[in-house]
């Protein structure tokens, strides 16, 4: 249990890591580059992943929806944000409001689809989120003396 | 704060939090996939469909090099890390962590390695100290987070 705590903790880590590299890549190149390479060389590796463990048409992937494979298009523009946004707002404020839009907008998902849920959590969770996104931006003028 | 650098930091965080709701999107439609196919198509599919959208982007839009020299061969793995991330959290997701464990421990890792990234300025981006209102401000949106996470869902 401890193991697969690591792992999950490990996950996000390589999340941050893998945006602070494109991050850099970006800054050479072009926030899109760096959007293609990181797709393109995360596509070579899983494509030999999967070669070596097999499996990778398993199940019944003629299935999906026609709509399920937007993911990547919008991955590419995602991507493309965060290599944008990590040198100019740093990567603690990139990766916080990342989260915060993913939380609410993954609220307002689950409340158009009709999701169960719990509305008392639901409401104060979002209101604690944009409590925090409000206080990240407004710096006090003290500060902005020094930057 | 000037007026002007305000309403840039404004745009900036509205992009970025923008950014998370193309996420929300994004693991919907991977998330349909890895439902009928393997997990290795759900992303395996996206990485593939993205590659091919990026090219075409780069082709038309023809965007400037930032530098004429070309970067360390390193910053191009990013990718790697990325397709590593895809494999924990498919491993994890089937344990006691479930969906909601894995999220939010995920979470922990990011901030973690972004406070750690930004005070050393890893990698050779800007280098920052969080002040005490970014604390602040990252406690309120993980305490919001963790409560959605935990106590939003319908179980």
């Amino acid at each position: 249990m401890i193991a697969y705590a690591a792992l999950a903790v490990l996950a996000g880590l390589l999340v941050g890591l893998s945006r602070q590299i494109n991050g850099r890549l970006a800054l050479s190149t072009s926030a899109l580059e760096s959007s293609f390479w990181n797709h393109l060389v995360g596509l070579v590796f899983i494509t030999c992943i999967a070669l070596a463990i097999g499996g990778l048409f398993a199940g019944n992937p003629g299935d999906a929806p026609w709509w399920a494979y937007l993911g990547g298009p919008i991955g590419v523009v995602f991507i493309a944000a965060g290599s944008w946004l990590i040198p100019r707002i740093g990567a603690a404020h990139t990766a916080m409001l990342i989260i915060a839009g993913q939380m609410i907008s993954g609220v307002l998902l689950d409340v158009i689809l009709g999701a169960p849920g719990n509305t008392f959590a639901r409401v104060v969770g979002v209101a604690c989120i944009l409590a925090g996104v409000w206080a990240a931006r407004n710096p006090p003028k003290r500060e902005a003396k020094i930057t | 704060m000037s007026d002007l650098a305000r309403s840039t930091q404004f745009f900036h965080f509205t992009a970025a939090f923008g950014a998370g709701g193309l996420l929300t999107l994004m693991v919907l439609c991977n998330g349909t996939l890895a439902a009928r196919g393997s997990l290795f198509f759900a992303s395996w599919i996206p990485h593939l469909t993205g590659s091919i959208v990026a090219l075409f982007l780069l082709l038309i839009l023809r965007p400037k090099r930032a530098a004429r020299v070309r970067p360390p061969l390193w910053v191009y793995l990013g990718g790697i890390s990325g397709g590593v991330t895809v494999m924990l959290t498919s491993a994890t997701m089937n344990t006691a962590l479930a969906l909601s464990g894995t999220i939010a421990l995920g979470l922990a890792g990011q901030v973690v390695f972004s406070l750690f990234a930004d005070m050393q300025g890893l990698f050779g981006l800007p280098k920052r100290s969080p002040t005490p209102r970014d604390y602040m401000s990252m406690m309120f949106i993980l305490a919001g987070s963790l409560i959605l996470i935990f106590l939003g869902g319908g179980a």
